[in-house]
């Protein structure tokens, strides 16, 4: 166990644990965008930036990907950090003026958006990367950041459909920016150019995932998953435990 | 030996595993000059990877191209030393000519042209790398004959 300071306030951590982590644990939210629960923390969107001292000298970091150690100090919203911080998100929410969540941000952030926002024809996206994240995590990698600089973006090999693609829709879901079109029917998903037909629940008949995301999950897991939903699921199991009772009363 | 067969046996030169990505892709790009786009198919199965993390590889690394490379490769460095005593100048003097197209390269596959950071020989600016040779302070007069010398039948031609 180690100890650091937020805010003046002290807070017990492991080492190597990430900033952004230990302080929400105790309490201090820190703005954020690229980070989402449940993925690997990304760093790219750098809005979640706080002050950290160590040693006497004071820096900027990423606090979702800043592991902590012993003793440092830090400051999630000293006056240089709201400064940078509402530069940024007025940056992201120049890229994506449609964006809900980074507007969301922007205002609790007292951004200064007439000055830097010029409205674009459309929403961009902003390369926070969760998408990537998101598919590498549930999906199959079937996305990645391309190219480098500049020209970096989204895309499948050769900006075809993706290949790996299994239509989970994953990446679309945690989008911020809206950029990645999804759309679905009772019968099928469309995402990424492509089409997959939908697999329905055997209880109730209700559209549960598509083929290939039975395909994935069969080779992930080695046998192939019930084709149930969650509720006739759910029921199974009750009925099961019920017969049991009886055998055992 | 056709080219799948030839990328497979590159690729079984690894342990199956996601790590040795870049290094395959590094030797298929010294064999054929370039990544065919049949090869991510075949790395990615054998390695279990999903293609677009072998295609980020691909378009990330300088060193790595989609489309076939020029049988020589100029490397002409626009690092800051090199970008002030005119690195854009040699560029423009190049394409003209070599006449390269819009990816840097000559039709017939004898040359192709990249834009490279410091080369780490900034007291020679500007600095132009040929194949393996280094070239130092490169003017505009000296260009025509420099690549003359590498045009088929010329003595740097090998
Ligand atoms: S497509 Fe959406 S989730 Fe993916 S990097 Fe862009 S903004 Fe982020
Ligand atoms: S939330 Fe930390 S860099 Fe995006
Ligand atoms: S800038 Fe060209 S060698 Fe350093």
């Amino acid at each position: 166990m180690i100890s650091i300071t937020v805010n003046g306030r002290v807070c017990a951590c492991e080492e190597g644990e990430y900033l952004l982590d230990v302080a929400e644990r105790n309490g201090m939210l820190i703005p954020h965008l690229c980070y989402h629960r449940g993925l690997l923390p990304i760093g790219a969107c750098r809005v979640c930036i706080v002050e950290v001292i160590e040693r006497g000298r004071s820096k900027v970091v990423a606090s979702c990907v800043y592991p902590v150690r012993d003793g440092i100090e830090v400051h999630t919203a000293s006056p240089r950090i709201r400064e940078q911080r509402s530069v940024i998100i007025a940056l992201l929410l120049s890229l994506a003026p449609g964006s809900t969540e980074i507007k969301r941000l922007a205002l609790q952030l007292g951004a200064d958006i007439p000055r830097l926002v010029k409205a674009p024809e459309s929403d961009t996206c902003v390369l926070c990367g969760r998408c990537t994240a998101a598919c590498e995590a549930l999906g199959t990698g079937a996305i990645a950041k391309v190219g480098r600089g500049v020209t970096k973006k989204i895309a499948a090999p050769f900006d075809g459909m993706p290949p790996d693609c299994i239509g989970c829709g994953s990446c679309a879901h945690v989008c911020p920016t809206g950029t990645i079109a999804y759309e679905h029917t009772d019968e099928s998903v469309s995402v990424w150019g492509r089409e997959f037909e939908l697999m329905r629940c055997t209880g109730c008949n209700a559209p549960l995932m598509t083929r290939e995301q039975h395909d994935f999950l069969t080779r992930k897991g080695g046998e192939s998953p019930e084709l149930l939903c969650e509720r006739c699921g759910k029921q199974g199991v009750a009925r099961k435990l019920k017969t049991r009772e009886r055998y055992l009363g | 030996m056709d080219h799948s067969t030839h990328i497979e046996e590159i690729a079984r030169r690894y342990p199956a595993e996601r790590r040795f990505s870049l290094a395959i892709l590094q030797d298929i790009q010294r064999e054929f000059n370039y990544i065919p786009a049949e090869a991510l198919p075949i790395v990615a199965a054998r390695l279990d990877t999903p293609q677009a993390h072998l295609y980020a590889l691909a378009t990330f690394y300088k060193s790595l191209s989609l489309v076939p490379k020029g049988k020589h490769v100029v490397k002409l460095c626009d690092g800051t030393a090199c970008h002030m005593r005119g690195a854009g100048n040699l560029l423009g003097s190049l394409s003209r000519q070599l006449r390269l197209d819009a990816d840097g390269r000559t039709d017939d596959g004898q040359f192709s042209v990249e834009l490279v950071n410091c080369l780490g020989s900034c007291a020679l600016a500007p600095v132009m790398v040929v194949g393996e040779a280094y070239y130092g302070k490169v003017s505009l007069e000296q260009l025509p004959t420099l690549v003359d010398s590498y045009r088929e039948g010329g003595e740097n031609d090998e």
